[in-house]
Formats: structure tokens, sequence, C-alpha cells
């Protein structure tokens, strides 16, 4: 159908997306592989949103309600996209619940896979209860209480480790995840407010805190939280006998080797391209960019694109991205796939 | 004390390696490879100092780090296997030892001195390892605690199979034809000129020595082609 711009993935770009077309006047059919709306920020419980702070249920549920309640919307949750045919304009996309949707234009907002610990066994997650990873810390946080899992006592020491499946060439991840300085700033500061007697130190190899995050997350974790920055990558996180965590690094700026006890560690994981990318990119035949997130066409002047006509992309399925950019680059990829539509309408008229 | 010259070759010598830039893509300062480093711990040696000197073609400290510092590395190479860049600290050590060796520093010379008699056992009987060698008696340094992990090897070795098993029985005498091709490798690959270099005595035992081999070794040839 001309009219109908075909949405893969519900995640925040994927929502901003689908809003975008609508309010164009046209229609947008979503198909979500999950049985739930709203992508990593839902499905993995994250607590209070980078940078508003408010709590990601009410703020990416309100993106979720407002294309639930959208007539112009159609949903397939628990759907993929098995095959596809046809061109810019005349899309034919078959649905693994059997369904079949035509579509003129396609928005990918696919996202991203977290990276799993298991990954790096040396900093003890899977090994030690008390390792955990952001977006687990995350759901502890939304409990609002903080205790370590092993026995429930509350955390003395919590250290945040860094760039955990970013930066990281022995693993074969060579970009910097973009969002976790932040993210673990903010965490530190959740932490630090619901328990004042817990002192958070995180372990760092460059701080990103981008933009206006410097101040607002950076800064302020220091001066009002009192989160400590340390600059040394963590050889290994062991436990000692009694069961305290241990965590082997260089305070690379006084330039020692330290071996320092921590109730909690948690990792800062990073955002690896979405596991079914091979996957995808075969169905609607795309290519991927080099690290294995989907390849853009020309940089500047479609940079929603992709390596196929009439099918954009945005958000974390290019490539690490934060929130707020993926919901403005969901709308942006719709504008573009609205613009093919309206060229259809145009050429037929 | 080096001119500023001579300390710019050093570098020069050591950046102009064939492994260096395999070796050294850049650094984070993440002091993972310290963190890690066993001789870190003990020594006034840091495997990311090393690095930094090196990458920010630091003359003089090289130099310095040269006195003393390097050869505190046991290159054991775990900051290779951590260093999220790919870096290996441990490899630029060893070049910067060789580069010291070549330029016949003091230091150097100290350094190796002790291992004298080491350098002369192992050239002259050979330094072969089969797997019945290692017995924890032998190595009071694995600690009390090797024992308890350790269970039948006559048991163990049919579940998981040594692939050198064969060399328990000839591994304790060294042929005389391998000698003399250990002596051949060496001097093609620089081993017995950077001996040269180091202690002019314990290279001129060692060539008679190795002298003497080669004859035995001609002797041995000459009787086998007499015989056929």
């Amino acid at each position: 159908m001309q009219d109908t711009v075909l949405i893969v993935g519900a995640g925040p770009a994927g929502l901003s997306a689908a809003s975008t077309v609508t309010a164009s006047g046209y229609k947008a059919v979503v198909v979500e592989k999950e049985e739930i709306l709203g992508g990593a920020p839902i499905i993995s419980g994250y607590a209070k949103l980078v940078p508003s702070g408010e709590w990601a249920k009410d703020a990416i549920g309100r993106m979720v309600s407002r294309v639930e309640e959208d007539s112009g919307v159609t949903i397939h949750k628990g759907a993929k996209v098995e095959s596809l045919d046809g061109e810019v304009g005349s899309f034919t996309a078959k649905l693994s619940n059997g369904e079949t949707v035509t579509a003129g234009a396609i928005v990918l907002a696919t996202g991203f896979t977290h990276f799993d610990s298991i990954n790096k066994p040396e900093w003890g997650f899977g090994t030690f209860e008390d390792v955990l990873t952001t977006t687990q810390m995350e759901q502890m946080v939304s409990t609002g209480k903080i205790a370590c899992p092993s026995d429930g006592r509350v955390p003395e020491r919590v250290a945040i480790l860094l760039c955990v499946g970013s930066r990281d060439r022995q693993i074969g991840r060579e970009w910097c995840s973009k969002i976790c300085c932040t993210v673990s700033a903010n965490l530190a500061m959740e932490i630090k407010e619901i328990s004042p007697e817990t002192d958070v130190f995180i372990y760092y190899m460059d701080i990103r805190t981008f933009g206006l995050y410097e101040d607002k997350f950076y800064w302020k974790s220091q001066e009002e939280f009192k989160t400590k920055f340390v600059k040394a990558r963590i050889a290994e996180v062991t436990a000692s006998p009694d069961g305290r965590l241990l965590v082997k690094g260089e305070d690379t700026l006084v330039k020692r080797p330290i071996i320092i006890p921590f109730d909690i560690v948690v990792h800062a994981i990073g955002m690896d391209p979405n596991e079914d990318n091979p996957e995808i990119a075969k169905v609607f035949g795309i290519g991927l960019e080099k690290h294995g997130f989907i390849e853009r066409a020309e940089h500047y002047t479609n940079t929603c694109g992709t390596t196929r006509r009439g099918i954009y992309s945005c958000g974390a399925a290019y490539g690490p991205e934060t929130i707020d950019d993926s919901i403005s680059q969901g709308a942006a990829a719709a504008s573009r796939a609205v613009a093919d539509l309206n060229a259809l309408v145009q050429k037929a008229s | 004390m080096a001119t500023y010259a001579e300390m710019q070759q050093i570098y020069d010598d050591i950046r102009g390696d064939f492994r260096y830039d395999s070796e050294l893509n850049g650094c984070l300062n993440c002091g993972i490879c310290t963190a890690t480093c066993p001789a870190a711990h003990f020594y006034d040696y840091s495997p990311r100092e090393i690095v930094q000197l090196l990458w920010t073609e630091n003359v003089e400290q090289i130099y310095d780090a040269m006195q003393e510092k390097i050869w505190a590395c046991a290159q054991c190479m775990t900051c290779a296997a951590r260093c999220p860049f790919k870096n290996s600290p441990g490899g630029l050590v060893a070049i910067m030892r060789e580069v010291a060796i070549k330029h016949e520093m003091q230091s150097a010379k100290d350094v190796l001195r002790p291992f004298g008699r080491v350098m002369l056992k192992l050239i002259t009987t050979g330094n072969q390892l089969s797997p019945d060698m290692i017995q924890p008696d032998h190595f009071p340094d694995w600690g009390p605690n090797i024992q308890k992990v350790e269970g039948d090897l006559s048991v163990l070795r049919k579940a998981i199979p040594v692939k050198t098993l064969q060399t328990v029985e000839t591994a304790w005498e060294v042929s005389l034809k391998t000698s003399v091709e250990m002596y051949t490798i060496w001097e093609m690959t620089g081993v017995m000129k950077s001996l040269e270099l180091m202690d002019e005595n314990l290279f001129d035992v060692i060539e008679d020595f190795i002298d003497e081999k080669r004859e035995e070794y001609e002797e041995w040839l000459e009787e086998q082609e007499d015989e056929d």
C-alpha cells in the first residue's frame, strides 16, 4: 500500500517513527518481536532516564500508549518479518505470524543487544552473586532498596566498571558505547540517594559525559553525591575469604597497582549490534558496517537511509545511541519514509 | 650518562625493530597491564609506564627505564592478553632488552652477569623438558597447595593425553646433531653475538665448547660414511 510505512521495532526510535508517520497523515504498521512494546528501557526495566530523571516506565510508557491509542497504527507483537519482496513504493513483507504487510517504505528501528558480561569472565559476572550489570542494578534501584544479592546486607562500597564490552579489541568490540559514562554517573547518584551509607567508585578509562551531561551528571555526581572516579581498567574481580569482592587495578594517576574490597561490583555493559542483525540484513537486503551495526547510505545527503532504497533506519540500529537521539532519529527516518510516499502520490496524480 | 644523541639512537633502534608496530598501537592509559602484572606488584616497574614512554618518544626516560626497570618483567605476557588495545608491553620490553644488549649498556651487563652460569649450562648441556620432569618436589615455589590439585598422573594422562609423552625416555640426553643445529640457529639469530657483547669471557668458553662439539659431530659423520 502506498499510504503505509512498515516500522520494525517498537523501542523509543520505532515508537517515535510510528507517531511521526501518522501525524503526517499516513498509516504505520509496527512489527515488534517481543510481546510488549517499549524496547530496551521497558523490557530491561531501566530506572530513571538520562537526562530527564523521569522513570522509564512513565516516560517510554507514554510513548507506548500514544502509539497503542493511535488508530493509524496497526501493531503486530511477538512477530518478525520473515521475507521481503518488492521495491520502494510497493514492498510486501511476510510476517512470522502468517500476516502479510504491504508498504511503500520501511523504517528499521531494530536497536541493539546488551553486551553479555559472561564474555569477560575475569570480571566475575556469573561467578559471584554480587557482580551485577547496569541493567540489573537499575532494576534494584527500581525496587527502592540497595542490598547485596548474596546475603541482603547493605553494601558499604559499590564499584562500577566502565567499558565492559566496549573499547576492547580483545573481544572484538572497538566502539565506545556512548551512554555508559553518563548512565553510570546517574546510577551512582541513584544508589547514594537510596542508600546514603554506600560509597560508589567508578573505574574509567576516559569519561565521556558529552555535551550538557558534563555538569548535570559527571560534576553533580561528585559534588553532591561524593562519587569517586578512579582512572583504572580493572584486571580482575576475585573474592576474599570473608565473602567480599576484591577488585584489582592500577590507579594510573597514583601509578601503583591496587587491590580494593567491594560489596557489589557493577558492569557498565555496552551496546552490541542487535544479535539478529545478520538475519535482518539478509531478510531486508541491506548492508552492515564493520562492527555489525546497520550501514548508512550516503552519510550527509541520506543520513537516515540504509543501502537499499526505500528502507531507512534510526537509533541504536546504526550504532550506540542515547534514548533522546533515538527518538529524534526515529522521527527523521519516518519523515524520509513519508517523503517517499508523497513522491508516489505526486507521480500518480 | 649517555648523550642525548646516544639516547636518541637507542630509541631509534627500538622504534626500528620490525616487531615494534605490531606490539604498540597507541595507549588508552587504562592501566590494566600494570594491574595484572606480577612484577609491578613487587618492583618499581609498570608496563603502562613503558608503553607511555615509548608512545610519547620520551628518549631520556626510555633510557632511564632501560637501566633497571625493564629487567623486572618476567615476560609472562599477561599484559598482552589483557590490553584492550591489543598492545604487547612485554613484547616491547623484549625489544628494549635486545637493544640494551646491542648497545652494550652497563646495566644489561650487570643484570645478566649472574645468569652466566645458567647460560653456560643451557648451551653446553641443553634444557630439555619432558612432562615427567615437572614434579612438585623440584618446584618448591609452587607452594604447598599444588599437592591438592595433583592427582594420579598416570590416570590423568590417559584421560588427557600429553602430546610430548614420548619424550620422557629420550629427553634427558640431547643428541649431538640437535646440539650442533642449535648452535647454528643461535649464531644465525644473533644469540652468540649478544653473548659476546655482554660477556666476552663466557663467550670464549662457550665458543670453544661449540667448536669441540662440531668436531665431534664431523667425526661421527665420517664414521657413518666409512661404515657404509
